[in-house]
C-alpha cells in the first residue's frame, strides 16, 4: 500500500500540481449566529477539525442598548421600566438589586411585609426564567416535549405574577422603597395550589428528560469544568454550583429576609453538561419550598411601601448591592452626586461571566455537542450586552 | 437505572397525557379572568391596588390638568401628551387633559402612581390593535369610556391535571 507521501512524489513525476495540505487548510471556520433562533442574538465563530472544535471566539454585542448610559438621564423611578428590558422574563430580579442599591443611597427602610412580597415575586420570577431556559434547552437537544411542557407550566407562574403585579412579563413591580401594591385577596391559596401542582409536574420532568438514557448519554461527561477552573474563570450562578462550589448570594450575603428562610444551596460535583442542566432544575425544586415558606412567614398586615418623595435623592455617595438571579449574581453599582439622577450606573451580570467559559469548554468537543454546551451555561445574550 | 427502564418510564410519563385535558383555551371566544377592575393607586396611602395593567381610564370630573402623569412618563415612553378639551370644569381652568399614544406606552403604570387626584387608573382592556398609528392615539374622550371586558377562564387544578376552565 502506497503511503500519502509516495503518492505525492508520484504525482510530481507525472507533472501534476497538487497543493499540499497544511495544518491550516484542515480547519474549517463556521459562524454560529447571530440570527440563529437558538443562539439568541449572539455570534461565535468556531474552527472545526473534522468533527472536533479546535477554536472558539465569542462575539457578543449585537443587542447592546446602552442601558447604563440611559440611567444617567432619568431619575431613579423612571429607570425601572427600561432596566428590566434586558431580561424581561426575569424582570423582578434585575430590578431587585437596583432597588436595594438605591435604598442604600437614599437611606430608606423597607417595611417587612414589603420585603416578603418582593422576595416572593422574585422567587416566582426565577421559576418563570428557569422554565423558559429549560424549554429552550429541550428544543436545542431535539426534545420537543421538553419544549412544550415547561412553556405550558410557565403559565402557572405567569398567571400568579399577573394577579400580583398586573403584567405578564414586564412587571415594573420592585421600586426603591418596597413594592407597588399589596397582594390581592385569595392569592395565597391560589399560589399554594399551583406550586403544589408544579411540584408534581417536576417529577414528570425527571422521568421524561433528566432520567432519559438518551439525554444522559448526550450530556454526561461532556465539557467538564473543574472546580479550580470554575474559580479561575469566575463563572456565576448554576454553572459554578454545578462544579462543586455551593455559592449562592442568598446564603453568602443574605439580602432582605433571606436569612429567615430555611433552604439548601443545591450543587453538584461533576461539573459536566448534565450537572449544569440539572442544577437549575434542583433550584426550581428548592424555590417551591421557599415560596411556601415566604407565604407562611409573611406578616398578615402592614405597609408594603415606604413613603418616598417624587424625586428621591440622597447625599453624594456610592452603593453596590447584588442578588441571586436566575443566571447567577446580579449586581448594581450606583454612584450618586446628590441630584435625582444617578451619576453612574454599572450593571454586573452573571450571564457575561458565564459566557467567558464558552471558548474554554467548547475546544475539544464535537460539533454536535455545541448546542448542549452553549445553552447549559445559562447565558442570556441580551442581559450580557446590556 | 437500566437503559430500558429509563425509556419505559419516559414513554409512560408522556403517554399519560393522552387522556388529560388540554391546558390551553380558545382565545377569542374565551378570555382570562383578572383580579379586580385594573390597577389603581391610592395617593393617600401611597400604595397601589393590585389589578391588571391594561388601557387607561380617565375620569374627566377629577382631572385637574396638572400634567404630573405627563411628567412621570417623560423619561419612560413619552406616550402622554396634554391636549385641549372642549369642556369647562371648575377644577381644570386650563382645560387640558392627557392623551395617550399606545404605540409608545409600555404599560408600566407609573403615570397612575403619579396622579394625586384619583383621575387616572388602568383597566382590564388589552385588545388595542389598530390599522394605523393614528388610531393608537387615544384622546381624553376615548379614555373616559369604560371598557367592556368579560373574562371567566381560570386555571383549574384537579386529579387529571391543570386546565383553563
Amino acid at each position: 500500500m502506497t503511503s500519502l507521501e509516495d503518492k505525492f512524489e508520484e504525482s510530481k513525476k507525472l507533472g501534476l500540481q497538487i497543493v499540499r495540505e497544511t495544518e491550516d487548510d484542515r480547519l474549517m471556520t463556521l459562524s454560529v449566529g447571530p440570527q440563529h433562533p437558538g443562539s439568541g442574538h449572539f455570534r461565535f465563530t468556531i474552527k472545526v477539525d473534522g468533527d472536533y472544535i479546535v477554536y472558539c471566539d465569542p462575539d457578543p454585542g449585537y443587542v447592546h442598548r446602552g442601558e447604563e448610559k440611559m440611567c444617567e438621564y432619568r431619575n431613579v423611578i423612571q429607570n425601572i421600566p427600561h432596566l428590566e428590558r434586558p431580561v424581561i422574563h426575569d424582570s423582578n430580579n434585575i430590578t431587585y438589586s437596583y432597588s436595594l442599591a438605591i435604598e442604600e443611597l437614599v437611606g430608606i427602610e423597607v417595611p417587612r411585609r414589603g420585603q416578603y412580597i418582593r422576595a416572593l415575586a422574585s422567587e416566582l420570577n426565577r421559576q418563570v426564567y428557569t422554565l423558559y431556559w429549560l424549554a429552550i434547552y429541550g428544543i436545542f437537544l431535539g426534545h420537543s416535549t421538553m419544549f412544550m411542557w415547561p412553556t405550558g407550566d410557565r403559565e402557572l407562574f405567569i398567571d400568579l405574577l399577573e394577579a400580583l403585579t398586573g403584567a405578564r412579563v414586564t412587571h415594573a413591580f420592585n421600586i426603591p422603597g418596597g413594592v407597588r401594591n399589596d397582594i390581592p385577596d385569595g392569592f395565597k391559596d391560589r399560589c399554594v395550589r399551583q406550586v403544589r401542582y408544579f411540584q408534581k409536574r417536576l417529577k414528570e420532568y425527571e422521568d421524561i428528560f433528566y432520567n432519559m438514557p438518551l439525554f444522559r448519554q448526550r450530556t454526561e461527561g461532556v465539557a467538564v469544568l473543574s472546580k479550580e477552573d470554575a474559580v479561575k474563570l469566575g463563572v456565576a450562578g448554576s454553572v459554578v454550583r454545578a462544579s462543586g462550589i455551593p455559592y449562592d448570594i442568598r446564603k453568602a450575603e443574605p439580602y432582605d429576609i433571606y436569612n429567615e428562610i430555611d433552604f439548601k444551596v443545591q450543587y453538584m460535583k461533576t461539573g459536566d453538561c448534565f450537572a449544569r442542566s440539572y442544577v437549575p432544575f434542583l433550584d426550581m425544586k428548592e424555590s417551591c419550598y421557599i415560596i411556601e415558606q415566604l407565604l407562611d412567614k409573611m406578616p398578615q398586615s402592614g405597609e408594603v411601601r415606604a413613603k418616598l418623595q417624587p424625586n428621591p435623592k440622597g447625599p453624594p455617595g456610592e452603593a453596590y448591592r447584588r442578588v441571586e438571579s436566575g443566571r447567577g449574581a446580579l449586581g448594581y453599582y450606583v454612584v450618586s452626586d446628590g441630584t435625582p439622577k444617578p451619576y453612574r450606573v454599572k450593571i454586573s451580570v452573571g450571564s457575561f461571566r458565564n459566557m467567558l467559559a464558552l471558548p474554554y469548554l467548547l475546544v475539544g468537543q464535537k460539533l454536535a455537542d455545541m448546542p448542549a454546551v452553549y445553552w447549559s451555561l445559562n447565558y442570556w445574550p441580551v442581559e450580557a450586552d446590556r | 437505572m437500566t437503559s430500558a427502564g429509563g425509556f419505559i418510564r419516559a414513554i409512560e410519563s408522556g403517554s399519560k397525557h393522552l387522556v388529560m385535558k388540554r391546558f390551553t383555551f380558545r382565545y377569542p371566544e374565551q378570555k382570562l379572568k383578572f383580579v379586580g377592575d385594573g390597577y389603581q393607586f391610592d395617593p393617600k396611602k401611597g400604595v397601589g391596588i393590585a389589578g391588571y395593567r391594561g388601557r387607561h381610564i380617565l375620569f374627566h370630573d377629577k382631572c385637574t390638568g396638572c400634567q404630573l402623569c405627563a411628567i412621570a412618563c417623560e423619561g419612560i415612553a413619552e406616550a402622554i401628551g396634554m391636549v385641549k378639551v372642549d369642556e369647562s370644569w371648575k377644577h381644570n381652568k386650563k382645560a387640558i387633559m392627557p392623551q395617550i399614544d399606545y404605540g409608545k406606552c409600555v404599560f408600566c403604570g407609573l403615570c397612575v402612581d403619579a396622579c394625586p387626584f384619583y383621575a387616572l387608573f388602568m383597566t382590564n382592556d388589552y385588545e388595542l390593535s389598530a390599522f394605523t398609528k393614528e388610531h393608537l392615539i387615544y384622546t381624553p374622550g376615548q379614555l373616559a369610556i369604560k371598557p367592556k371586558y368579560q373574562g371567566d377562564v381560570e386555571i383549574v387544578i384537579d386529579d387529571r391535571g391543570a386546565t383553563h376552565g
